[in-house]
């Protein structure tokens, strides 16, 4: 079985309408960023929450009620992937973290049983901020590296291609994110640590689909010296397109095993993954390889290797 | 080389599988046949579980705690006078440590900056500059760290969790994974109260005898004997135990100390069988038909709770580790409690002697009920090389006057007497009282080295210097959570793995199979370098090996659409091959180094759960290269050499 063979697709040539295409997807995943928001999880935020598993099905309005009659202030309550267990969440701390306790009395008392706790977190306020600090130093720290080591092994028009790739894939997910919070029940997208990991793993995914398309240019550009560069990087996203497709596959697959059957806690991670195997794959193409072209041409300048 | 990688991997992971076939074993069985099944494979069990593939708290459940020291509070302890001004000050630096990232210390030398102040009117001597008292401040909020450290987990040791880790972190921070544990109050409890420092005398001899013999005597359902005379003499082997022989120095206001004997009772406690039959020699004179194993057997019928130590006299109890539980599950029962004298109370020595053979032993201590002292007497306490005597690691320690004039009475009336320092009910030091001790200056010896000294330092000023400690981070997962996650996790990754399997075949026909085989030996090479580094498995880890899984045959796929592309240039597919894997080697090198960095990067600043993920992933990126290229490789080769014919490409 074979997909794309003998591709011939003038990819540079259209790069102009993908530079549309991206720059529409980025302002609505900025305005979503910046009206709708993102909702941070308790690491973030600090704060506790407990996830009770309750002998019958129940609601999200009547767990409210609940709540507010043992006076408990401000509460978020959210589903943990079924009917019968639910997130209870406030901001409070309290001291020797009490809230909990009140939780789970006010629970039983109205489920007149004892309530199963799957899990229960308290985090204070600061180990949040520097959650947040740590996530912002490691994606920086991992841009930076990136940008030397392609430098390094290829040339510094292309690092620049590829980081600038890197930032489109983050906020274009980011976006998405945001856009598709509380848009499908039972998915919950809110920001935590395993969110930072899905999205320091896209930047992986990203680079590492970037560097393929870019290992094609180098050889081409030794083997090829007089070919200008716009074919010949048509001719490299040609000859790795089937590659592209077919990993983008195979990580799609597990993610989605991942997705469907993994439970609450990957859930979200696994759809930010999925998110960045396509912005990845499609940015190697329209950003990366489009702006090195760019700029390369821009400048006169020749590469070689 | 690929043997000997498929070998090392078997080995690694066969704990893991013994462990979980116990397990199941176990669960399987109910009561007396799973303590049957216990003691029958124990010692398979526990080799077992020491190499299993360890299981993170998510997983298996547990708790998992952030502890920090509360340095302001330690601050305003720590003032040796108080003031209004100080008063401000410290309210101050605790409001601003709440938002701000800068040291406490460091906001607090700036607020005396500030006013012009001398630091040296609340701490350090009068003449020391800020800089100066800034260094000892430090020094001291680095002690309270060791001191929060070494009573939480002397306080978890005597909890009885197994597994536990308890870890520093950064320079204020405690942090404690409690596999299993679910119950928060009651952790919540154990790291927050206050620590007691207690001094007990050791009880006398006939409390313990008429102890030992009571309990015994329970365990038989015999009726308990009131006289305390009978007891005595019920025991003859017992009464003619050794004295304890100290080799007593004539250095003024000393204590020596009995670990120096102790030790040599943990050597004795080495040759069980041996000391069991001093304690039977009495016994033997009276009945010398008897063989000594069954005199043996007789006696331990008779002493069933005597029978678990494995030293038993009057003065030292000694038992393993292994029947510590036993002999703590006794001392609970309330028909064996109600028999327990009301002027003793129990303690087991904090730290365990090790033997030559590696056995952990613990000395069981029989004290009065009631303390003589408690901690917050002392005044300061320092370990440091004995300057008088032959330079072995001693303790001072230093009372108020209050405590100084308890103190020379108490050691006074107990001269040549065993007197123990009891934190959280664990008994850290048993010296010898060699002298009346006026004035309160104490010094401790018999410390095998400087450590020993240190912790004893440590536990000293924990009754003077509580260091108070705030839970900043708790994090249970519910045992319940816990298989789910696994089961979820488990299901999630033999899917993903089978359809990926399924799918590499079908496209790339034998290609697919070499690629697919790499793919497996690849999983089994992660969990096997996890299990030998004694890494832990996490959700995210699992995460982590399944999109490993998704990205892992990247490899494979740039290696056979260049073979592809090559044979289809008309190469001959031995040629093809060869060209492939040369061709795709520098974009694999590279994709993968790159998505290496990344991985690392995510480890050095991630916590807990990332951490876990990350691990796997670098593992699996690593294990990865060698099963891509190298193993499918030979995989082809060989194949080609035998059945040239299978090998297609699709």
């Amino acid at each position: 079985m074979r997909i794309f063979q003998n591709l011939n697709v003038d990819f540079m040539g259209k790069r102009k309408l993908f530079y549309m295409v991206s720059a529409v997807l980025l302002v609505s995943g900025v305005v979503s960023i910046t009206f709708k928001g993102l909702q941070f999880g308790l690491d973030f935020k600090g704060g506790t929450e407990v996830v009770v598993r309750l002998p019958r099905t129940a609601s999200i309005p009547e767990l409210r009620g609940i709540m507010q009659q043992a006076d408990m202030g401000s509460i978020e309550i959210k589903s943990f992937g079924s009917s019968t267990d639910f997130i209870i969440r406030t901001e409070q701390k309290g001291v020797g973290s009490t809230i909990s306790d009140d939780i789970k009395t006010a629970l039983r008392e109205n489920f007149n049983q004892e309530i199963e706790i799957l899990q229960e977190n308290r985090v204070e306020a600061k180990i949040g901020s520097e959650i947040r600090r740590d996530a912002v130093i490691a994606i920086f720290f991992a841009l930076i590296g990136i940008l030397v080591f392609i430098g390094f092994r290829f040339k510094l028009v292309f690092a620049v291609g590829t980081v600038a790739a890197l930032f489109h894939d983050v906020i274009l997910t980011l976006g998405l994110i945001s856009m598709f919070t509380d848009v499908i029940p039972s998915l919950n997208l809110e920001f935590d640590q395993a969110m930072i990991a899905a999205f320091l793993t896209l930047i992986g995914y990203s680079v590492n689909d970037t560097v393929v398309v870019f290992d094609r240019v180098r050889e081409n550009l030794k083997l090829f010296k007089t070919t200008p560069l716009e074919p010949l990087i048509n001719k490299s996203i040609n000859t790795t397109m089937s590659r592209t497709i077919l990993t983008s596959i195979t990580t799609l697959l597990v993610m989605t095993a991942l997705m469907v059957f993994g439970g609450e806690p990957t859930r979200g991670f696994a759809f930010a993954m999925s998110i960045g195997v396509f912005t990845g794959s499609y940015s190697s193409i329209f950003v990366a390889s489009a702006l090195t072209l760019d700029w390369t041409t821009s400048r006169k300048m020749k590469i070689t290797f | 080389m690929i043997v000997a990688f498929l070998v090392l991997s078997v080995y690694l992971l066969y704990p893991t599988y013994r462990d979980s076939v116990h397990q199941s074993n176990l669960s399987n069985l109910s009561g007396e046949d799973s303590t049957a099944y216990f003691d029958e494979h124990e010692e398979s069990i526990r080799n077992a579980r020491a190499g299993r593939l360890k299981l993170g708290l998510d997983l298996q459940g547990g708790m998992y705690v952030t502890l920090e020291v509360d340095i302001v509070e330690l601050l305003a302890k720590l003032a040796k006078n108080e003031d209004e001004n100080l008063r401000t000050i410290i309210a101050e630096v605790r409001q601003e440590a709440l938002t701000s990232d800068e040291p406490v210390l460091d906001l607090f030398s700036s607020k005396f900056e500030e006013r012009n102040m001398r630091m040296s009117r609340y701490y350090g001597d009068i003449r020391d500059e800020n800089a100066d008292v800034m260094e000892k401040l430090r020094d001291e909020s680095e002690k309270a760290v060791d001191r929060a450290l070494e009573i939480i987990r002397n306080r978890i040791d005597q909890y009885g969790v197994s597994e536990v880790s308890i870890a520093r972190s950064g320079n204020r921070r405690i942090i404690l994974e409690l596999p299993g544990v679910s119950d928060e109050r009651e952790v919540r409890g154990l790291i927050q109260e206050t620590a007691q420092l207690e001094f007990k005398l050791l009880a006398d001899e006939n409390s313990i005898l008429k102890a030992l013999g009571n309990i015994d005597r329970v365990l038989l359902g015999k009726e308990l004997e009131e006289d305390e005379d009978t007891t005595t003499v019920d025991d003859p082997a017992l009464a003619e135990g050794e004295v304890p022989d100290d080799e007593l120095r004539s250095d003024e206001e000393t204590l020596a100390d009995a670990d120096a004997e102790a030790d040599e009772l943990a050597e004795d406690a080495a040759d069980v069988t041996a000391s069991d039959e001093d304690a039977l020699d009495a016994e033997s004179i009276a009945d010398e038909a008897m063989t000594e194993e069954e005199q043996l057997e007789e006696w331990k019928k008779e002493n069933p709770f005597r029978a678990l130590f494995s030293q038993a006299d009057e003065q030292t109890l000694i038992a393993s580790a292994d029947q510590r539980e036993r002999v703590n599950n006794i001392l609970r029962r309330s028909d064996v409690r109600d028999a327990i004298p009301d002027d003793v109370s129990f303690a087991w020595g904090a730290k365990p002697y090790v033997t030559a053979e590696g056995m952990d032993y613990y000395e069981f201590f029989i004290l009065k009920r009631k303390p003589e002292l408690t901690g917050e007497v002392i005044t300061n306490a320092r370990a440091q090389t004995d300057q008088a005597g032959f330079g072995g690691a001693v303790v001072t320690m230093q009372m108020d006057a209050e405590g100084s004039r308890e103190w020379a009475r108490v050691t006074g009336a107990n001269v040549n007497k065993r007197i123990a320092i009891v934190l959280d009910n664990a008994v850290f030091s048993a010296p010898n009282v060699r002298q009346k001790i006026i004035g309160g200056n104490s010094q401790i010896e018999g410390m095998a080295n400087m450590e020993e000294a240190r912790l004893l330092e440590i536990v000293l000023k924990a009754g003077a210097l509580p260091a108070p400690v705030d839970i900043i981070e708790e994090r249970t997962v519910g045992p319940s959570l816990g298989e789910d996650s696994i089961n979820k996790g488990l299901t999630s990754f033999l899917i993903g793995l089978a359809i990926v399997i399924i799918f590499m075949v079908v496209y790339y026909q034998y290609g697919g199979v070499s690629a697919d085989m790499a793919l497996i030996f690849n999983v089994v090479f992660i969990l096997a370098v996890l299990a030998g580094f004694h890494g832990t498995l996490t959700l995210p880890g699992i995460a982590g090996i399944l999109l490993t899984v998704g990205m892992a045959v990247d490899a494979n796929v740039l290696i056979n659409e260049r073979i592809r592309e090559e044979f289809g240039a008309g190469k001959t597919i031995r040629a093809a091959i060869d060209a492939g894997y040369s061709r795709a080697f520098p974009a694999i090198i590279d994709a993968n180094l790159t998505t290496l960095l990344t991985t690392i990067i995510l480890y050095q600043f991630g916590s807990g759960p990332v951490q876990g993920f990350a691990l796997t992933l670098m593992i699996g990126i690593i294990c990865s290269l060698f099963t891509a290229i190298v193993m499918t490789r030979v995989i082809l080769e060989i194949t080609l050499d035998k059945s040239p014919s299978i090998v297609k490409f699709g």
